[in-house]
């Protein structure tokens, strides 16, 4: 790493005022900022600790919805029961992300922030060519080790994926990011790269998250995130599913749907025409599996990637059905045992 | 000259005053001015677990926090679980008896993660404890024998 | 939480060979206490980093260090331009060349990821931050990325490995039933906990270096040779290693400008090789390409094997991994044709990973005959026992012991292998569809010789004195035993002090030759010491035994006695009878012929008096069987292993409690052979893209079922003094062809290039 200051902030407004600085980081979890400093990806002069504040992590649970501080913990949000009742993919996709270890240090607000795994992005010694790092260069991905780049949301600039996991359940369930001045959809927090890789959030400079609102949702408390991946554990997704599912009172009709995909796109990936497909449609595997490919509408390949196009949809897939068989039992059998 | 901090850290119940570059992180902090090895660098990028500890109880990655981050928290090493009168604790006890570790340069992480595991709850079943446990990668593929100690500690701490 | 008390280990004979004695050191490993190699302090110490090479090939043409040394704390940055005075060592057998210079920090750049600079600075961190200030300006040359480009071509074939009997083509041609197929594996890296790096100290021309170590004699000798020293003055300080796997048994370029630098800068240096660095500063196991047919009669005799391999190899050195090596070997078979080739490619040189050579072999065979079996419509375990090999169709030579037969049929028997649905995807678990196969394995038994020494000293206590290494696979512990066994002295009693090349000297920790090695030299050091002790009790004039008439004492539980139910006194006892302070004993197991200074040197420092397993009367290896269980999740194409037994000949087992912990880390390897670790390669400039562990994936403990360990082994007196056959190294080899099988046999997929990740099977 090189040559840092470290200041430890006494108020969200100083450390807000010392962000604005060009070259001054925010450090909460530091699992993403201490990690790309040892790459050479992030170079801050200053680094502002936020860690320390207090009445930024609180967790609020009620009728309306989840409010949830940018500095609350991913493990404790993902270890309450309140979340896993109201909000089962949101508690399980922090579960299934990194290690105990890490989600206990890295924070809700960090967390949304991580940035992409790609690994010519995290090799600035080797490939100077990054239009994310340094806008313009070129994008050493492209023709490159593409197993784990983005399917989706892919620009002639830039392919790289967003692996978080957590992002994917709040799109599903339209969350909101509170920052220090104003409300954003999540939808609209992030960005796609197209010809500015560099830019991946709305966040301006300075600007800080200070939490997160997740309303309540029927499809928010029926849902389930799926991930699927090489290892068992303590790995990024090479597909993964947030699912909310409602049905009719025939237990059959889909009456709400959410459908967001991870591993696979460029940022968080909400997929409505999945959704619209099937709003009002009967839980059948052949009607759900069609639809599901929907989700990869307008996907590009890039050779070693290619195998994201088909396991994607299985993903959401499967992730439907399960919602579905847990709803109502008496669909298992013509479900095949998906549960 | 490269600018030191002074920092005055809480480890194992004893204060140690350092004086490191603010990048240092809590593992070189350990490891290399505090005289305190038993906490192991595999990666130094998060990825292998070797160098777990606990701040106010909790487990965490040594290397990706800073040293002056963990100024004010309570940090815990594995120089620091056996009793105060040297009698190891049960989930070391439980690494002897299962041959949890070959080459053992994992082990102290392992083993502060799963006194964790177990204070967290995280050991109602074999799964549970192999899912909760694999953030600690051990290449000598002490696997069976780690989730058998943990599974023993627990019922341990249990009874 | 309550603190247990330590509970009392299960048997009192677990102190003798053959018992489960828990780790020896292990109180020092669970409490952080076990010191590795950076962790020894050293006064004004000074930090090097390395900086790698970024393109494949081409020359340095350039390199800008001013920035890099204005840079606070800097003390020296080392080039291409610095003539580090190093002249080339001897390889492992001693061969040395004439005064040719090496360079390990050289101008032409052979590899992606190779060490070009070095900045020393008084701090790692500011060693680090000047490092990012250096700039190398390259010519680059075309390179070959892997394998698998195309301009790396055949490559050349190696005759030494090219091996036949009867004839193979005419034989296959004439085999109504045929196979054939090829079968590739990736490049693999060790991956050992411990990153690689050292101290190095000088005092006057006398050298210390704290380095983790599979073989400190030899690293010793061959540190000497870079720097023109006598041997003796270079000392290599390993006691506890964090995991080896084959990478540690060789000093390489990092050390040589660590050490180099110590002497410019007269202060010791300390270099930590980052964990990306270590994917390209020593090799990992070179990916390899093999085509296999086979040829049988319809009920399923084999007729011909014909094996045609090709490893990938630097551009400077030929390193061949030896996909032939298990292929003779496992099965009866009259007509036999293996040749070998090792392709050049801009890697750094393969490296020895666990079971090296017998690994990729045993995949490429182990899964040609579950192919074979499939065509034959032969159940695969039916097809192994039907072609059992009754002896060693290679070397001629009978088998000294091979309970393979057993390992297959004890095994199945405990995984239930009668149950099996024969045909592909016919078993099914939930949505998950089920398979089951079988690997076998086999690694030869290497004999080496080694010295111990034996120290009785006056409180009684026995110390077991050796340079010999204790990577975690119970060196320390299986040494107690031996000492304890062959002396008569609770094992409580017996001290022992590892990892050292000041130390008697040992076989290298590798090649699973350690254990079979250096418990003969304690044995025979140890028995030794108690004659000598016993001597001493009847001839010397203090000694209560020197007027009972008796002809040899006895010792056991610590006690020396005329009888057994006679008066007896401790050790101390005796000690301060005799006036003894100490009673020392060096052996080693060097034939007579080659006890000279100079021919122990050499043995100590080279692998010159190694042997191979058909050096004698006898063709020796250990053996395995693996059966597989996997689950298969069609949709995504994820496979996880569900159940596994493995059935083992190892011969004798001196402590089976660790042998089972080794078993199954190898197996766990093999896990992550089969379903996760790749290399994965830029096409474009060769660089390792996954060099980190969160992307080069190493089973985490979610990925490893319980694994049902088996031992059918019996004593073999031939392979070693105490009985036992090699043990580290064969658990992993069989496990990948296992997997795969049982992959095939639950999806009716044949995945014939490793790793099986999801995208092959969708």
């Amino acid at each position: 790493m090189l040559d840092f200051s470290y200041t430890r902030a006494r108020s969200a407004e100083e450390a807000r005022a010392a962000a604005g600085e060009p070259a001054a980081r925010l450090l909460a979890g530091g699992t993403t900022l201490l990690d790309l400093a040892k790459c050479g990806v992030e170079r801050p002069d200053t680094v502002i600790d936020i860690s320390h504040l207090d009445g930024l992590s609180d967790i609020l649970v009620d009728g309306t919805g989840a409010s949830i501080g940018a500095l609350a913990k991913m493990s404790a949000v993902a270890d309450r029961a309140d979340i896993r009742h109201a909000f089962p993919a949101v508690s399980q996709s922090l579960s299934l992300a990194a290690s105990q270890q890490l989600r206990n240090m890295a924070t809700i607000g960090g967390n949304l922030l991580q940035r992409t795994r790609c690994p010519y992005f995290r090799d600035p010694a080797t490939f100077p060519d990054c239009n994310k790092r340094n806008p313009g260069s070129g994008c050493a991905a492209l023709g490159g080790v593409t197993r784990n780049q983005a399917i989706l949301g892919t620009s002639d600039h830039c392919i790289a994926t967003y692996h978080g996991d957590l992002a994917v359940a709040l799109v599903a369930f339209d969350a909101t990011v509170r920052t220090d001045r104003r409300e954003v959809p999540i939808d609209a927090f992030f960005l796609t790269p197209d010809d500015r890789p560099e830019q991946e959030t709305v966040l301006d400079k300075g600007e800080m998250i200070t939490g997160l609102t997740i309303p309540a949702t029927v499809a928010a408390r029926q849902s389930t995130y799926l991930k699927v991946r090489d290892r068992q554990s303590y790995e990024f997704a090479a597909a993964s599913a947030a699912i909310g599912l409602d049905l009719e009172a025939d237990g059959v009709t889909i009456r709400d749907l959410r459908v967001a995909l991870g591993g696979v796109a460029t940022k968080p990936w909400r997929a409505r025409t999945v959704e619209a497909a099937l709003i009002g449609k009967p839980v059948r595997p052949e009607i759900i599996a069609e639809a599901s490919r929907l989700a990869v509408e307008g996907a590009v390949s890039h050779g070693g990637n290619h195998y994201k196009i088909e396991l994607a949809p299985r993903v959401v897939a499967r992730a439907i059905l399960t919602v579905a068989a847990h709803l109502n039992p008496d669909l298992n059998p013509a479900l095949g045992e998906t549960a | 000259m490269t600018r030191t901090i002074r920092l005055s850290l809480d480890i194992n119940e004893r204060r140690y005053e350092i004086d490191v570059e603010p990048r240092v992180t809590l593992l070189d902090a350990l490891r290399d001015h505090a005289g305190l090895s038993g906490t192991k660098k595999g990666c130094d990028q998060g990825q292998c677990g070797a160098c777990t500890c606990h701040i106010d109880g909790q487990r965490v990655l040594s290397c990706l926090t800073l040293a002056a981050q963990a100024e004010g928290r309570k940090i815990t090493t594995i120089e620091g679980i056996a009793a105060a009168n040297g009698d190891l604790h049960p989930v070391q006890l439980a690494f002897i008896e299962h041959d949890a570790f070959q080459c053992g340069y994992c082990t102290p992480g392992q083993i502060m993660s799963a006194v964790a595991c177990i204070r967290e709850g995280r050991t109602g079943s074999d799964e549970e404890i192999r899912e909760y446990m694999s953030g600690n990668l051990c290449r000598c593929g002490a696997y069976n024998s780690i989730v058998a100690a943990v599974r023993e500690a627990a019922e341990m701490a249990d009874a | 939480m309550t603190i247990m008390e330590p509970r009392k280990h299960g048997s009192s004979a677990d102190g003798a060979v053959g018992g489960r004695l828990s780790r020896f050191e292990g109180r020092l490993k669970i409490t952080g206490e076990a010191v590795y190699a950076l962790e020894y302090p050293a006064e004004r110490l000074a930090h090097a980093v390395l900086i790698q090479s970024t393109i494949a090939a081409g020359l340095v043409t350039s390199v800008a260090i001013d920035d890099a040394l204005a840079a606070p704390g800097v003390l020296m940055v080392l080039t291409p331009e610095d003539d580090l005075g190093l002249t080339v060592s001897a390889d492992w057998q001693g061969n040395r060349p004439e005064e040719k210079p090496y360079y390990p920090l050289p101008r032409q750049v052979e590899f992606n990821g190779q060490s070009i600079v070095a900045v020393i600075a008084e701090s790692r961190e500011q060693a680090e931050e000047a490092a990012r200030l250096v700039r190398i300006t390259y010519a680059p040359q075309e390179g070959v990325a892997s394998l698998e480009d195309p301009k790396a071509g055949e490559g050349k074939r190696l005759d030494q490995l090219s091996v036949a009997w009867g004839d193979a083509e005419a034989a296959l041609a004439r085999s109504p039933v045929r196979i054939e197929a090829t079968y590739r594996t990736p490049r693999e890296y060790h991956c050992a906990m411990e990153p690689h790096g050292l101290t190095a100290a000088w005092e006057g021309d006398q050298l210390t270096i704290w380095e983790p170590s599979q073989w400190a004699h030899g690293m010793a000798r061959m540190y000497a040779e870079w720097f023109s020293l006598p041997v003796e003055n270079v000392r290599i300080v390993s006691p506890f290693i964090g995991g080896g796997f084959g990478s540690k048994g060789q000093p390489l370029a990092y050390g040589a400008v660590a050490v180099a630098a110590a002497r410019k800068l007269g202060r010791p240096v300390r270099l930590a090789v980052t964990r990306p660095q270590n994917f390209t500063s020593y090799g990992g196991r070179a990916a390899t390409r093999q085509t296999i047919a086979l040829g049988a009669t319809e009920d399923g005799i084999l007729q011909a094997i014909v094996h045609r391999g090709a490893s990938e190899t630097s551009v400077y050195a030929d390193v061949p991994e030896q996909t032939g090596a298990a292929t003779p070997i496992l099965y009866k078979v009259e007509n036999f044709s293996s040749e070998s080739r090792v392709v050049p490619v801009n890697t750094v040189s393969p490296g020895a990973l666990r079971g090296p050579g017998k690994n990729p072999s045993a995949f490429g065979i182990e899964c040609a005959m579950e192919e074979l079996a499939h065509a034959l419509g032969m159940d695969p375990l039916e097809l192994r026992l039907k072609n059992y090999a009754d002896r060693d169709y290679q070397s001629g030579k009978p088998w000294s012991t091979r309970m393979l037969r057993e390992a297959l049929t004890q095994g199945a028997e405990a995984f239930g292998w009668a149950r099996r649905s024969a045909a592909p995807r016919s078993m099914r678990r939930g949505n998950k569809l089920i398979g089951w196969g079988i690997g076998c394995g086999t690694f030869p038994v290497i004999r080496a010789p080694s010295e111990a020494m034996i120290r009785i000293l006056a409180n009684g206590r026995v110390q077991v004195v050796s340079g010999s290494i204790d990577m975690g696979q119970g060196t320390y512990t299986i040494l107690a035993q031996t000492a304890s066994e062959a002396l008569g002295v609770p094992v409580e009693e017996v001290d022992v002090i590892l990892g050292d090349s000041s130390l008697p000297g040992a076989a290298i920790a590798g090649g699973s030759m350690l254990a079979g090695s250096i418990t003969g030299a304690v044995h025979k050091a140890a028995q030794a010491a108690r004659d000598e002790l016993i001597g001493l009790a009847l001839s010397e004039a203090g000694s209560p035994f020197r007027d009972t008439g008796a002809n040899t004492l006895a010792i056991a539980g610590g006690r020396i006695s005329a009888r057994e139910d006679g008066p007896s006194l401790t050790l101390p006892q005796l000690m301060a009878a005799l006036g003894r302070d100490e009673i020392e004993v060096r052996r080693n197991t060097l034939t007579d012929d080659v006890q000279s200074a100079e021919d122990q040197k050499k043995a100590w420092t080279t692998m010159s008096r190694v042997q191979g397993p058909t050096m004698g009367d006898y063709s020796m290896h250990s053996w395995c069987a693996h059966f597989a269980e996997v689950e298969v999740d069609e949709d995504f194409g994820t496979v996880r292993v569900s159940r596994m037994v493995s059935a083992f000949d190892c011969g004798r087992l001196y402590n089976p409690k660790l042998v089972e912990s080794q078993w199954r880390g190898g197996i766990i390897m093999g896990i992550g052979q089969a379903l996760l670790e790749e290399g994965v390669i830029d096409p474009r400039n060769g660089r390792t893209m996954n060099a980190n562990l969160g992307d080069y994936l190493v089973p985490t403990n979610a990925d490893i079922p319980d694994l049902q360990v088996i031992s059918v082994g019996v004593p073999d007196l031939n392979a070693s003094a105490l009985g036992g056959k090699g043990v580290g190294e064969v658990g992993i080899v069989g496990v990948a062809p296992a997997i795969a099988n049982a992959v095939f046999h639950a999806t009716g997929k044949r995945v014939r290039d490793l790793p099986i990740t999801l995208e092959k099977l969708i």
